[in-house]
């Protein structure tokens, strides 16, 4: 068991250096990073001009709303199973995985977890600090309010990379996928709340939001740091991820069983 | 003690149909045909403990899907397959562990990385003991040559050094069997020559099972002692490779030096099939007539200044099997030249 933790812990390790290996990458990641941050940030504060607050929710709230998005989408934006499972698929590299006396979901998390930190600690944490600092938003006051933020963050990005590897793995029945990749990021930035918060969403779009699995991806965290899920309110939030985790975690179960099954691999 | 077993496997693929113009490719989002293709058609072999065996045949013929069964990466459609007693495709990540594979075009080692932490990486993955893995690098260090790249990245790698780098990474966790997919394919003849020495040792040293396919018939004849030989997915010969020699090249070519210009050169139960100045290709049958016979009845009736005989080439035999469902009595004209 711990052997076996061991060996994917040597994933994340190996990731965190190749990503070292490529810090440009990094950087024009980042940069990409901060112009989506400033279209949003001058798209709400447009949006709020002239107006104290919308909704009952203020634009200091909404400006830390966004940044935490941000913040949380650069920190995702650093692993993309979905696209590595396609090339490996269509290189049909996927045939060493297979040869490998280890889960194939499971090592890909631990891998990104590698490229993921490593980003996190050279860019989205300096980049954030200076600029919340700069921007003074709203911030979790309390360590019990972190914790439960840092949960949720967590939660989210679980859920997010089961989806994702999910959507990933029907590669394998249809190769070309460009259809089921524009759902899954159409369904990701509208439903999980990366840009506009659910409770701007009209009641019939807020209500389907919350029968999906999206909104656990970054609302529910966001909605905690800037403090406007807080209280009561935040048990049922983290309950809900948690099934979703569950459920989506189950699917990936499921649709990787059947893939492995059913692989063609390309080529030689 | 056979280590790898396979009785009447089927592998088949579903093809979608295409369909003519435009109208026929509306029609096939909605209904779609499907052709079926046996790419392995009722396959039987079995593989004893510590052989070498060449698994060849032409492009399509089903190697690479054999062996893709037979590591546990494909499902057979139906059969009996056991690889050390393990159905592979049910225990996959098991029979990883026993097995080791090369694929001559595609890598195993993390790209960016330089070469030995995708060594150190395997070494987790398969949770190689600390002293067996010393001991393992310092042998194929020193055979394989790789301390000149052990250092570099993956992706500014030789195609040789890839290539040994590769076959090491394949050993590491001590396979019982190795399965090398065109190990030599690309290299340069030096480079050809030392994986060949190498697969060779470790097959004597550590006893360890090896199937090779290549299309490169030099390997097959400097490392097989016998191969199978499949077409369209079924065995056309499973054997020694002398033996193909035997049986399907029975004839042979005589190349004759005459002294002087002959211009009706003749003889009984001889063929010319080809000539160039005062040089003649002569073929013959070893069962109708022997070499000495013919060089004496030429030197009866010649004068000569040289003689020299060609063997058929397996490469050709090869060939001509494939091409004609059968041994060929032209198994080496095409070749015959000096």
């Amino acid at each position: 068991m711990i052997k076996t933790y061991r060996m994917y812990w040597e994933f994340t390790r190996k990731s965190f250096q190749r990503s070292a290996a490529y810090r440009v990458d990094s950087w024009s990641r980042v940069l990409g990073n901060v112009m989506s941050l400033g279209i949003w940030g001058c798209i709400w504060f447009a949006l709020y001009y002239g107006k104290g607050s919308v909704e009952n929710i203020s634009f200091h709230s909404m400006l830390s709303y966004i940044l935490i998005s941000m913040a949380l989408q650069g920190i995702h934006s650093a692993g993309t199973p979905l696209w590595e499972i396609q090339r490996r698929v269509r290189t049909g590299d996927i045939a060493i995985e297979l040869l490998r006396p280890y889960d194939y979901p499971l090592r890909m998390l631990f891998t990104d977890l590698g490229s993921m930190s490593f980003y996190f600690i050279t860019a989205i944490f300096p980049l954030y600090t200076v600029i919340f600092i700069f921007f003074q938003p709203n911030i979790p006051l309390s360590a019990s309010q972190w914790g439960l933020f840092i949960l949720s963050a967590a939660l989210g990005y679980l859920i997010r990379y089961s989806l994702e590897l999910t959507f990933g793995l029907f590669t394998f029945w249809l190769v070309e996928t460009g259809g089921v990749e524009d759902i899954f990021y159409f369904s990701i930035s509208l439903f999980s709340g990366s840009v506009v918060p659910l409770w701007f969403f009209p009641d019939w779009l807020a209500s389907i939001a919350s029968l999906l699995p999206f909104q656990g991806i970054y609302f529910v965290p966001n909605a905690i740091f800037v403090g406007e899920l807080s209280g009561q309110a935040i048990l049922p939030a983290l309950l809900n991820q948690v099934i979703w985790l569950v459920i989506c975690y189950g699917l990936l179960r499921f649709v990787w069983a059947k893939a492995s099954q059913k692989i063609v691999v390309q080529g030689g | 003690m056979s280590i790898i077993e396979v009785k009447h496997l089927y592998k088949e693929f579903k093809i979608p149909k295409r369909q003519e113009g435009m109208s026929g490719a509306l029609r096939s989002l909605f209904h779609r045909q499907y052709l079926t293709k046996p790419a392995v058609n009722d396959i039987s072999f079995s593989i004893d403990c510590g052989e070498i065996v060449g698994y060849i045949g032409p492009n399509g013929a089903g190697k690479s899907t054999t062996i893709k069964m037979l590591t546990g990466i494909l499902v057979p459609s139906s059969g009996y397959i056991r690889v050390n007693g393990l159905i592979p495709y049910k225990e996959r990540q098991r029979n990883a562990r026993q097995i080791g594979v090369v694929f001559g075009q595609r890598s195993q080692l993390w790209w960016d990385l330089p070469t030995i932490e995708s060594f150190e990486l395997l070494k987790q993955v398969f949770q190689i003991p600390a002293e067996r893995y010393r001991q393992n690098m310092a042998r194929f260090r020193k055979i394989l040559e790789l301390d000149e790249f052990l250092h570099t990245p993956v992706r500014q790698l030789s195609l040789g050094q890839r290539m040994r780098a590769d076959i090491a990474a394949a050993l590491l966790h001590d396979p019982k069997i190795i399965f090398l997919d065109e190990p030599t394919i690309g290299l340069d003849v030096v480079a050809k020559e030392r994986m060949r020495s190498f697969i060779r040792e470790i097959n004597r040293e550590r006893g360890v099972t090896v199937i090779l396919t290549t299309h490169d018939m030099s390997d097959i004849e400097k490392l097989c002692q016998r191969m199978i030989l499949i077409d369209k997915g079924q065995v056309m010969y499973d054997g020694e490779l002398a033996k193909i020699k035997e049986t399907f090249g029975k004839t042979r070519i005589l190349i004759v030096d005459l002294e002087e210009e002959i211009v009706d050169f003749s003889l009984d139960g001889v063929e010319v099939v080809k000539q160039e100045g005062n040089r003649r290709w002569l073929k013959f049958n070893r069962d109708t007539i022997t070499a000495s016979q013919l060089i004496s009845r030429i030197s009866e009736n010649y004068n000569v200044r040289d003689i020299s005989i060609q063997d058929p080439e397996i490469e050709v035999l090869i060939r001509n099997i494939y091409e004609n469902n059968l041994p060929s009595e032209q198994a080496f004209t095409n070749k015959a030249k000096p």
